[in-house]
Parts: C-alpha cells; sequence; structure tokens
C-alpha cells in the first residue's frame, strides 16, 4: 500500500461520511422505493413457492392458449380437460372480432385456438391468418350431425378453416322492473327509451358490428350497410343517445347483475344467463332484426401449441362436453348429437330458440364490415364524442 | 486512444440503443403518418396529409386528456401537498419512514386490480348506495369522468408525495424556527418559506404525473366506461380495433408535438420560477 | 392535520383493504362474498400461466434494468467530456425518451419493428444456409427488453449524471491532484461514489419494468408478463384469484422491505 493509496482511501472515507450525512433523501428513497421494489421482485420470484406439478402424459404439452368472448364456457370443462391432458387452459377474452384480427395482423398473439364469428373468416383465410383444419385429428368432429346454416362459413374453397362451436343472435336483455309496465318490443324501443325513462342505465356494445348495425335497425336498413348515408343516418342517432347510456363495453353482465344497468345489448348466452339468475331481465329479439350469427372453433397460423390445440378442440366437440357448455352458458348448438343429450326445456326455450318470425328478420354479419374503414371511424367518432 | 475517443466509447452503445429502440420507432410513426390505410388494415405507402387533416375527428379525446390531466395532476398535488407536508415537517423521525413506506406500497398492486376494485367501490352498491340511504338521492359515479378522476388521483399520488416530501425534508428546518422566532405567523412562515423552498419538488411531482395522464389508457377504459375517451384510447384503438395505422400514426405526432410543447414551456416557467436551484427537476 | 393524513390513508388502502377481502372469497364471481376460503392461494401457486407470467416479467426486469444501468451509466460518464452540438444532441434524445408516453412508445415500438422484420426475415431464409430452418424474428422478450432497457436507459442516464456532476468537480480535482491515472480515479474514486446513484437507477428501472402494462401490451407479442396476465383475466371478469395474486406480491414486497429496513437500520447503528 503506497501512501497515496491511503490517502485516497481516507479522503473516500470523509466523503463518504458527509454524503451520508447531507443525503437523508438518497437514503429514504433506496430504502423506501428502491429496496423496496427490490423486495417485491424477489419475493414473487422465491422459487420454493412454486409447486411442481407432475404431468402423466405430456404428449400435448402442459398449456394450451384459448381467444374467446365473455361468459361464452363452462370453467369446469377446462378444468376436466386439465385433469384428462395435463394441459392448463388460458382463455384469454375480447370484445370484438376486430381487436382479434387487429392481435393476429400484428403478429406473434401467442393463441392456439381462436372463436372467429361466420363473416370474418373469409378475411383470416385471404390475410393468411388461420391454419386449414387436419379432420383426422378431429375424431368428434362429425360433419352430418350440424346444421349447415350454421357450419358452411367454416369452409372457404372447399377447404375446413373452422368447425361450429355455437350460434345465436343477438338482441337487448332488459331489466323489466323499471319499465313501468311498458314493454320492449323493437330497436326503436331501445334507443328512444335509451334517451327517456332508461336514461344513463343503458350499455351498447364496444363492437362495431353489433352498436352501428343495431342503430341501423332503428331506420329500418340493413344490419350490415355500408352506405354512407344510411351510416351518417345511424351515426346522429349513436351520438344523440350517447350522453344517455351507462357505459360502452361488451362485458356488460356484471353492471346487469348489480343492477348499475337497467338494459344492454345483448348475446343470447349473456341472456339467459341473466334470465336464469335475474327473471325480471328478459330478452328481446328486435322485431326490426338484428343478427344472427355463428362462432367457430379455429387454430391461428403458427399456433405455438398446436397438438393441444387439435386436442382442446376435439374435447370442447365432443357432445357430453359440449352439452356441459350449453347448460353453463345457454348458447345453442347447430351439432344435433349435442342436442339429443340436453333436457327438452332447453330445446323449447323461446330465448336460445326465438319465435320463426323474429329469426326470419335477422341477418347474418357481412364480411365488409369487418374491414370497411367507414363502419371502424364511426365506431371511434361515437366513442370518443 | 485519447480522452476524446474514449469517451465516445463510453456513449457509443447507449447511443445506437437509442438510435434503434427511438429514433427509428418514432420515425416510423413519423413516416406512416403521411401514409393511408390498408383495404383490411395496417399501413399502405403514400404521401398525403389526409390523416393530418382528418385529426379534428379526435378532438375529443385531445380535449378530454388536456382537460383531465391537468386537473389530475393538480388534484393529485393539493392532496399530496398537506401529506408530504405532515410527513416532513411534523412527523416524529421514529415514524417517517414506516408512514412513507405505507404511502407507496399501493403501488406494488398493478393498477389493474386496483382500479378494479374502485369500479365496486363507485358502483351502484358501493358509495352511491350510501348516499342514496342518507336520502341524498341517485348518483351515477362510475363510468364517469369523475371516476377516471378518481382513480388518476388514485393511482398517481404516491409519485406525487415523494418528491414533495423530499424537498420538504432537505428544507433546513433551522429557517422555519428563524422565522418564527422573527415573529411570523404560522400561515406566513408556511407561505412565504416552505411553499418557495418546496418547489422543486412540486414541479417534479407534477410533470412526472402529467406525463403519465397525457398517455394514459387504463384508468379510463376501467373507470369512463368506454365514454371517457383518452387520446390514449384513441391510439389503442386506432391499432387494437380499427387497424389504421397510419392515422393513429397521425394521432401519436400530434400528441408527441403537444407533450414537447407544454412540458418545454413548463419547465421553462418553473426555471424562470426558481432560477438559483439547479435541482428543479429530473432532467 | 392528523385526521387528514389519516383520511388520505383510508383513500389509499379502502382498495386494498377490498382485494385482499375478496382473494378469500369462496365464490367465483369477485363482487359477491360467497364463505371464506384461502384456496385461491392455492390456484394461483397452482396455475402454470400465472407462474410463467411472473417469470417472464421478472427475466424481463432484470435483464432490462442490468442493460440500462450498465449501458446507461456509462453513457452518463461518457457524457461528461462531451460538449457542442452532439451533446446537445444526446441530451435531447434522453430528453424525449423521458417524455414520451408509454403508450406512444410501445405502439412506435410495435410497428417499427414489425416492419423491419418483415424486411429481414425473407432475407434471413434466403441466405441460411440449405437444411437448417432459418430463424425468423418476432416480438417477445427480446423486444420487449429492448424497449423496457431503452426507457429505463434515460432515467439512469439522469440519475447518474445527476450524481457525478456534484462529485466531479470536487473529487475529480482532488484525485488528479494525487497523480491518479484517469482510469484509476473513475475506479477508486468515481465508481464507489457512484454506486447509490446506480443501485438507484437500477431499482427504479426494475419496478417501472416490472410494473409496466402498456408497453409491454404491445411490444411482448405472444410473452405475457403478470401484469398482462392480470389485464386479460380482468376482461373476463376479475376471480379472486387475481386478488389473491395481487395481495401475495404486496404482501411479499412488504415483508421483505420489513426485513431490508431491519438491516439497513442494523448497517446504521454500526
Amino acid at each position: 500500500m503506497t501512501d497515496k493509496d491511503h490517502m485516497s482511501k481516507r479522503k473516500f472515507m470523509q466523503e463518504l461520511r458527509r454524503y451520508q450525512k447531507g443525503s437523508v433523501s438518497r437514503r429514504h428513497f433506496l430504502g423506501v422505493t428502491g429496496l423496496g421494489a427490490a423486495a417485491a421482485a424477489l419475493g414473487t420470484a422465491m422459487p420454493g413457492l412454486r409447486p411442481r406439478r407432475a404431468y402423466a402424459a405430456g404428449d400435448i404439452g402442459d398449456r394450451v392458449v384459448l381467444a374467446t368472448w365473455p361468459n361464452y364456457h363452462d370453467v369446469e370443462n377446462f378444468e376436466r380437460f386439465t385433469d384428462e391432458t395435463g394441459a392448463f387452459v388460458q382463455v384469454n377474452v375480447f370484445g370484438s372480432n376486430e381487436e382479434m384480427l387487429a392481435k393476429l395482423q400484428a403478429g406473434g398473439s401467442g393463441w392456439d385456438v381462436f372463436v372467429p364469428t361466420n363473416y370474418t373468416i373469409t378475411t383470416y383465410v385471404s390475410e393468411d391468418l388461420i391454419e386449414p383444419l387436419d379432420v383426422s385429428r378431429l375424431a368428434n368432429y362429425d360433419a352430418g350431425a350440424f346444421d349447415p346454416r350454421f357450419a358452411d362459413a367454416g369452409t372457404v374453397d372447399g377447404s375446413l378453416y373452422a368447425v361450429p362451436k355455437n350460434w345465436g343472435t343477438t338482441g337487448f336483455a332488459v331489466n323489466t322492473a323499471h319499465d313501468g309496465g311498458k314493454p320492449f318490443a323493437t330497436w326503436k324501443d331501445f334507443w328512444d327509451r335509451t334517451m327517456d325513462d332508461y336514461s344513463g342505465r343503458t350499455m351498447v356494445h364496444d363492437y362495431q358490428l353489433t352498436t352501428i348495425g343495431n342503430a341501423l335497425k332503428y331506420f329500418g336498413y340493413s344490419f350490415n350497410s355500408v352506405d354512407p348515408t344510411e351510416l351518417a343516418d345511424a351515426e346522429r342517432l349513436l351520438l344523440d343517445a350517447k350522453p344517455h347510456l351507462f357505459a360502452i363495453s361488451s362485458d356488460y353482465q356484471p353492471a346487469m347483475r348489480s343492477g348499475d344497468a337497467w338494459m344492454t345489448m345483448c348475446w343470447t348466452g349473456d341472456g339467459k344467463q341473466l334470465n336464469s339468475d335475474i327473471p325480471e331481465i328478459a330478452y328481446v329479439l328486435g322485431r326490426e332484426g338484428g343478427e344472427i350469427w355463428s362462432d367457430y372453433y379455429a387454430i391461428p397460423k403458427g399456433a405455438p401449441h398446436r397438438e393441444a390445440a387439435y386436442a382442446l378442440i376435439d374435447f370442447m366437440l365432443s357432445p357430453e362436453v359440449n352439452a356441459r357448455e350449453v347448460m353453463a352458458h345457454g348458447y345453442p348448438v347447430a351439432d344435433s348429437r349435442t342436442n339429443a343429450l340436453l333436457p327438452k326445456e332447453m330445446l323449447e326455450d323461446p330465448i336460445l330458440y326465438p319465435a320463426q318470425d323474429l329469426l326470419d328478420a335477422l341477418e347474418f354479419g357481412a364480411a365488409a364490415t369487418l374491414t370497411d374503414p367507414n363502419r371502424a371511424e364511426l365506431l371511434a367518432r361515437f366513442k370518443s364524442a | 486512444m485519447t480522452q476524446r475517443e474514449r469517451n465516445w466509447l463510453l456513449v457509443a452503445p447507449a447511443a445506437g440503443w437509442f438510435l434503434v429502440m427511438l429514433v427509428l420507432p418514432l420515425s416510423v410513426v413519423f413516416i406512416f403518418s403521411f401514409g393511408e390505410r390498408g383495404a383490411a388494415g395496417g399501413y399502405v405507402p403514400a404521401f398525403t396529409f389526409e390523416q393530418y387533416a382528418n385529426l379534428p375527428a379526435r378532438f375529443t379525446a385531445f380535449q378530454n386528456t388536456l382537460i383531465l390531466a391537468p386537473l389530475g395532476t393538480l388534484a393529485a398535488m393539493l392532496i399530496a401537498y398537506p401529506l408530504a407536508y405532515q410527513l416532513a415537517v411534523r412527523t416524529d423521525p421514529k415514524w417517517k419512514t414506516i408512514l412513507l413506506v405505507l404511502v407507496i406500497v399501493p403501488f406494488w398492486t398493478s393498477i389493474l386490480i386496483r382500479s378494479y376494485a374502485w369500479i365496486y367501490i363507485l358502483g351502484g352498491r358501493g358509495i352511491p348506495a350510501l348516499i342514496e340511504a342518507m336520502g341524498l338521492g341517485d348518483v351515477q359515479l362510475i363510468y364517469t369522468p369523475f371516476a377516471v378522476l378518481i382513480g388518476i388521483v388514485y393511482g398517481y399520488l404516491p409519485l406525487m408525495v415523494f418528491p414533495i416530501y423530499v424537498s420538504l425534508d432537505r428544507l433546513d428546518k433551522r429557517l422555519l424556527e428563524a422565522s418564527s422566532d422573527l415573529g411570523a405567523p404560522p400561515l406566513a412562515t408556511f407561505f412565504k418559506v416552505t411553499v418557495p423552498l418546496s418547489i422543486p419538488g412540486v414541479a417534479t411531482g407534477c410533470m412526472l404525473v402529467f406525463i403519465l395522464l397525457m398517455g394514459e389508457f387504463l384508468i379510463p377504459l376501467l373507470l369512463g366506461g368506454g365514454k371517457v375517451f383518452f387520446v390514449g384510447n384513441a391510439l389503442v384503438d386506432l391499432f387494437l380495433q380499427s387497424r389504421n395505422w397510419a392515422f393513429g400514426s397521425a394521432v401519436a405526432v400530434m400528441l408527441i408535438v403537444i407533450m414537447l410543447v407544454t412540458v418545454t414551456v413548463y419547465m421553462r416557467l418553473i426555471a424562470r420560477l426558481h432560477t438559483s436551484r439547479d435541482d428543479v427537476s429530473v432532467m | 392535520m392528523r385526521i387528514y393524513s389519516f383520511c388520505v390513508y383510508l383513500f389509499l388502502y379502502t382498495p386494498i383493504a377490498i382485494i385482499a377481502l375478496f382473494s378469500f372469497n369462496a365464490g367465483r364471481h369477485a363482487s359477491q362474498l360467497q364463505g371464506f376460503s384461502g384456496k385461491w392461494y392455492g390456484r394461483a401457486l397452482d396455475n402454470p400461466f400465472v407462474m410463467d407470467a411472473l417469470e417472464t416479467s421478472f427475466l424481463v426486469a432484470f435483464a432490462s434494468a442490468t442493460i440500462a444501468s450498465v449501458l446507461g451509466t456509462l453513457a452518463a460518464v461518457g457524457l461528461q467530456g462531451i460538449r457542442g452540438p452532439a451533446r446537445a444532441l444526446f441530451d435531447a434524445v434522453i430528453y424525449i425518451a423521458v417524455m414520451i408516453p408509454g403508450i406512444v412508445i410501445g405502439i412506435a415500438t410495435l410497428i417499427a419493428l414489425v416492419t423491419v422484420f418483415d424486411q429481414i426475415n425473407p432475407w434471413l431464409a434466403a441466405l441460411w444456409p440449405e437444411g437448417g430452418a432459418p430463424p425468423t424474428l418476432s416480438m417477445g422478450v427480446g423486444s420487449l427488453i429492448a424497449a423496457h432497457a431503452m426507457f429505463t436507459m434515460a432515467l439512469v442516464i439522469i440519475i447518474v449524471r445527476a450524481r457525478l456532476s456534484s462529485l466531479e468537480r470536487e473529487l475529480g480535482e482532488a484525485s488528479a491532484d494525487l497523480y491518479a491515472t484517469p482510469f484509476g480515479t473513475f475506479r477508486q474514486v468515481t465508481l464507489p461514489l457512484l454506486a447509490p446513484a446506480i443501485l438507484a437507477g437500477f431499482l427504479l428501472s426494475f419496478t417501472f419494468s416490472f410494473d409496466d402494462f402498456i408497453i409491454a401490451f404491445f411490444v411482448a407479442g405472444s410473452e405475457t408478463t403478470l401484469p398482462i396476465y392480470i389485464f386479460s383475466s380482468i376482461r373476463r371478469g376479475v376471480t379472486p384469484e387475481i386478488n389473491a395474486i395481487g395481495t401475495m406480491v404486496m404482501g411479499a414486497s412488504l415483508v421483505l422491505l420489513i426485513i431490508a429496513q431491519l438491516i439497513l437500520r442494523r448497517g446504521d447503528r454500526r
């Protein structure tokens, strides 16, 4: 040790002391934010806390990622799937088909299975985002068992890309405890009374197809219109109604259940679920028409766990599993094998199977609406207004 | 190797990083903002000012942001200041650390979960039920600008308390004693001595919170019910719903310009207000 | 005054209390209490997605904070000796990095990298030797680490530079007076004195990265960090599992914080 070294060390220590005395804030900073943050990280990363699961059969991996819609599954079916195969199901929920498409277009969604709606599948095919299905790996898929009306959209240019999950309608759910004896029957009622006795209590979807489509129905236009003058009418109605809305969201069950919202645009199964638990909530199909739809299971290009994806779809297609799904979520299926297992009252339920004259007025969504820039921009203007 | 070369060598990795991860992305956004939307979404190269001409379609989003961000910053500051003062000046040192920690602990739970808790508190069965029970009528709190404001203040309060606390804690207590020894009433001491000395902390806290609020997206989404729309929400929708990358880029460029102007003006003002100190901000 | 503080703490902790309370809910719905149960804690710890998300978050936070601290410190030191337009440009870049909202950084990084990768991937495939599968560049942990490191590097540079500018005058001169080489000065004097600032920068970076949702939302590709997992779970209706995760993260950090404080206090007494 040279003298110089010694000197600098002593000086260094002096400086350090001075620094420590003068710098309360630094110590607090470290003590409070810094170490705290490190502690947080360490705490959550402690390996001992993590129990390891021994999987019997590891052939399909330990996970599968499913992109789907809210309130659309029997959670216990996923638990059964995990018990049978060792693969956990991660469920990602979306509010609109646009959101699913955007995620897939941006690349690397990480999904193994997703649930597109009928009118979107041709776009996924033309954008090369969807994988043709290998039917030989879907033992439970029996094309003949499905009502072609709800299964046809899965086949594009002769190749099978998607197998039917459920079908249903888009109407609205209304809490009749507040209707003052005046029942709801039309989309005109929906919009007029949103701006009247249901003001501040109505929800609409965060989804261009249904929110714009059902505003178009107010004027008697097609649900799928991309005509600029007709869209302008719909926009005016939406902007007039906006101050009277409770929220713009496709996840409306919590607010309907808590009583914060009294009326909402609603899909069949949500209507059924709400009506079963709270009988005052009725499911109404607008007499003018609206949407009839069919959802499908499909595998996106580049799915990271393709084996597990096939296993999950096949599992969900088995009639017993599918019947449990229907019992839990209340969406009808197009599969006669599944329907054979369902109780009679389910098959006669007017929410699931509306009267023929109401059904006849409904339209399937059109592919053009998914990519039409005017409809997308209209919804954005409505939300930001 | 000269000193000069060595300095450049030290700076080079960081400079490269900023070039690839900041300058390049921002340039791409700038270029895309002159492009067009593809048929199925995305981006098609073009040179048009159409996207900028279309900006008024997001006027409300900019307006909401430019009203609620400063308002939220101000509200957070007004709520944080007395607490920071109490902690720094009036609290027994024994308790200081633990009380300060308690301000920050909520910060460690994801803002997502905390906001969700507010949906419950502000929802029909929470505070509104209480208000109704007291006979004060029927109010809607959740999914209003007010709910968003609460969420903002709640989410960013610790960021405000902290810098103010630090600046007040550094303040020489003898100054306060001197002031009161000289017969100044407590309020005068507070406004003439304490407040001016704490300006750097307040300025730092306000800027931190303001910057974060200008890009906010989650709180309006969760507590605004899709009705209270910030620029952040407009951006997310443009990229994740309508897939209009070109217009989204124009909105992003506009937001960057607004940020640059407001923050620069703000820092100039603060610097003028407090020229003698060099620790005015984190910059 | 005391009452005021009490009210602020009440404001801060009511939501936390609700989160903790509902994490013990026996029922599935987060908003309806149906008896008391600790089962959701077991569920959360048993769920591979939660654990994976946690691991990813930890990895990203650690890697980005390390890169940011090392490169940021080097840059801060180097910048001390650089003047003129180059310096002004660099300062402007740091200023912009800190000031631009995370959402813009996320979106800009996403569209830039997606565009660049689309250009590079065909080249990689063309140049790759026959036989092997060519690598494809895509969004993921790498892009997320790079984006976080960019933002936090700016923070580290600011923090370290503030410390440097107050140190350099007094110490550098003192040491140079004692005939130390520049590198020796740096290693023996500057670096130890900078250590607290670097550590603070590291921890700040770590916290930022660990907590970030919005950049990760755009840049993480198919990877799931803890905030992303929570976000997608919340949209399917909060289950008590999410509340349990939040409570655990907070509880663990609180316990470790107390331990750290005890150690720090003992260190002070010595």
